[in-house]
C-alpha cells in the first residue's frame, strides 16, 4: 500500500489531475456563487488544491516539481498574449499621445506607491520585490519575478488582492469624481487591476473592456521591461 | 493541425526570445521576449497567421489555470512572512487606492474628450 502511495505521489499525472480537478471545481463554485468579483475563481481553485494536498499528505515542494509538467505551457501561453495586443493596434495608434503621456507614469506609480509604503513600514527586500509587479498580469509578473526575485506565492497573492481592490476603488472613485467615460474607467481597471479589472470592465460595457485589455497589456509589457531594469539600477 | 502548427510557432518564438535574452543578457523573461518578438513580427507582416490565432485562442483561456499552482503557495508561506503581513496589506490597500486615483487623474488630463457618439451608456456601478 505504501509503495502504491509513493508511486502515485511521485507521478506528475496525479499532480496534473489534482490541479485540473481543483480548477474546474473552483470555476463551478464560482459560477454557483454568481461570479462574485471579490472572490476570483482561481482563488477558490487554489483553496481546493491546498485542501487536496493536505488530504493526500502531499508535500508542496513535490507537488511543485510534478505540476511543472503542466505549467510548462505558461511560456507559450505568455507568448500568445502578443495576439490580443496586435488586435488592439488600432486603439494604440489612434491614442498614442494620451497613452504615452499617462501609461508609463501610471505603471511606475502603481509599483512605486506599494513598494514605498511597504519600505516605510520596514518590509525586507524580498517582500518589496514581491509587491512591485502587483498590477501586472500574472504570466508577465511571473517573468518579472524571475528577474527581480522575491516570493512567487506572495507576489501572486498580492496580485489577486490588488485586482479585487482595484474594482472596488474604481467604482467608488467613478461615483465620487463623476467619471462616466468608459475609456477612462476601462483603462484604469486594466492598468491597475490586470485580468480581474478586465472582467469588471466588460460588465461596464464592451468599450470599457477593450480599453481595459489594452491598459493591461501595455502596463504588463512596460513593467516587464522597466521593473527589472529599475531593480538592477537600484542594486536591490 | 492548425493548433499544432500555431503551438510550434509560439514555442519557436519563445526559443528565439530565450536565445536573444541569454545572448544579450537582457533583464526580461524568455517568454516576455518571445511575446515582443511575435508582436513585432505581426506588425511587420500586417496579417495574423491563422495557425497562431488558433493556438492563442486555445491557450489564453488556460492562463488562470496555469498560474493557480503558484497561487496555492500562498498558503505555505504564511509563516515565512509572519510579521510582515500588516505591511503587505497596508501597502496593497493604500498603494492601490493611490494608483487608481492617479491613473484616473492622468487619463482625465490627457484623454481627448470623447466625440459625442452613440456610445453614451452610463456605467452601472
Amino acid at each position: 500500500m505504501n509503495a502504491l502511495y509513493d508511486s502515485l505521489i511521485n507521478t506528475p499525472t496525479l499532480a496534473v489531475a489534482l490541479t485540473l480537478a481543483a480548477y474546474l471545481g473552483g470555476v463551478a463554485l464560482f459560477e454557483r456563487m454568481g461570479r462574485p468579483s471579490w472572490c476570483p475563481a482561481v482563488l477558490i481553485g487554489a483553496v481546493f488544491t491546498a485542501a487536496g494536498l493536505w488530504l493526500l499528505r502531499y508535500d508542496f515542494a513535490d507537488y511543485q516539481r510534478n505540476v511543472a509538467w503542466l505549467t510548462l505551457l505558461l511560456g507559450p501561453a505568455t507568448v500568445a498574449l502578443a495576439v490580443p495586443l496586435y488586435q488592439q493596434r488600432q486603439h494604440i495608434f489612434a491614442l498614442w499621445k494620451p497613452i504615452l503621456c499617462s501609461l508609463p507614469l501610471a505603471a511606475v506609480l502603481a509599483a512605486f506607491y506599494a513598494v514605498l509604503i511597504a519600505w516605510l513600514l520596514g518590509a525586507p527586500p524580498a517582500v518589496l520585490a514581491s509587491l512591485a509587479p502587483k498590477s501586472v498580469t500574472a504570466p508577465l509578473a511571473m517573468g518579472i519575478q524571475e528577474q527581480i526575485g522575491g516570493s512567487l506565492s506572495l507576489m501572486l497573492g498580492g496580485l489577486l488582492i490588488t485586482g479585487v481592490l482595484t474594482t472596488i476603488f474604481v467604482s467608488l472613485l467613478a461615483r465620487l469624481l463623476k467619471i462616466t467615460d468608459q475609456r477612462i474607467l476601462g483603462f484604469a481597471l486594466g492598468v491597475n487591476g490586470h485580468a480581474i479589472g478586465i472582467v469588471r470592465a466588460f460588465e461596464l460595457g464592451p468599450k470599457a473592456g477593450a480599453f481595459a485589455s489594452l491598459g493591461m497589456s501595455l502596463v504588463g509589457v512596460f513593467s516587464a521591461l522597466f521593473l527589472p531594469l529599475a531593480w538592477r539600477l537600484l542594486g536591490l | 493541425m492548425k493548433l499544432l502548427r500555431g503551438f510550434l510557432w509560439l514555442l519557436v518564438f519563445q526559443l528565439i526570445g530565450h536565445a536573444v535574452v541569454e545572448w544579450l543578457s537582457l533583464p526580461v523573461s524568455h517568454a516576455m521576449a518571445g511575446l515582443l518578438l511575435l508582436f513585432a513580427w505581426l506588425l511587420v507582416k500586417r496579417r495574423l497567421n491563422e495557425n497562431v490565432a488558433t493556438a492563442s485562442q486555445a491557450l489564453l483561456p488556460l492562463l488562470a489555470m496555469l498560474i493557480m499552482p503558484g497561487v496555492v503557495g500562498v498558503f505555505f508561506v504564511i509563516d515565512e512572512f509572519a510579521g510582515h503581513w500588516t505591511a503587505v496589506l497596508i501597502a496593497l490597500g493604500v498603494g492601490t487606492f493611490l494608483s487608481v486615483l492617479t491613473t484616473l487623474w492622468l487619463m482625465l488630463r490627457f484623454m481627448p474628450k470623447e466625440a459625442a457618439s452613440s456610445d453614451e451608456r452610463k456605467p452601472q456601478s
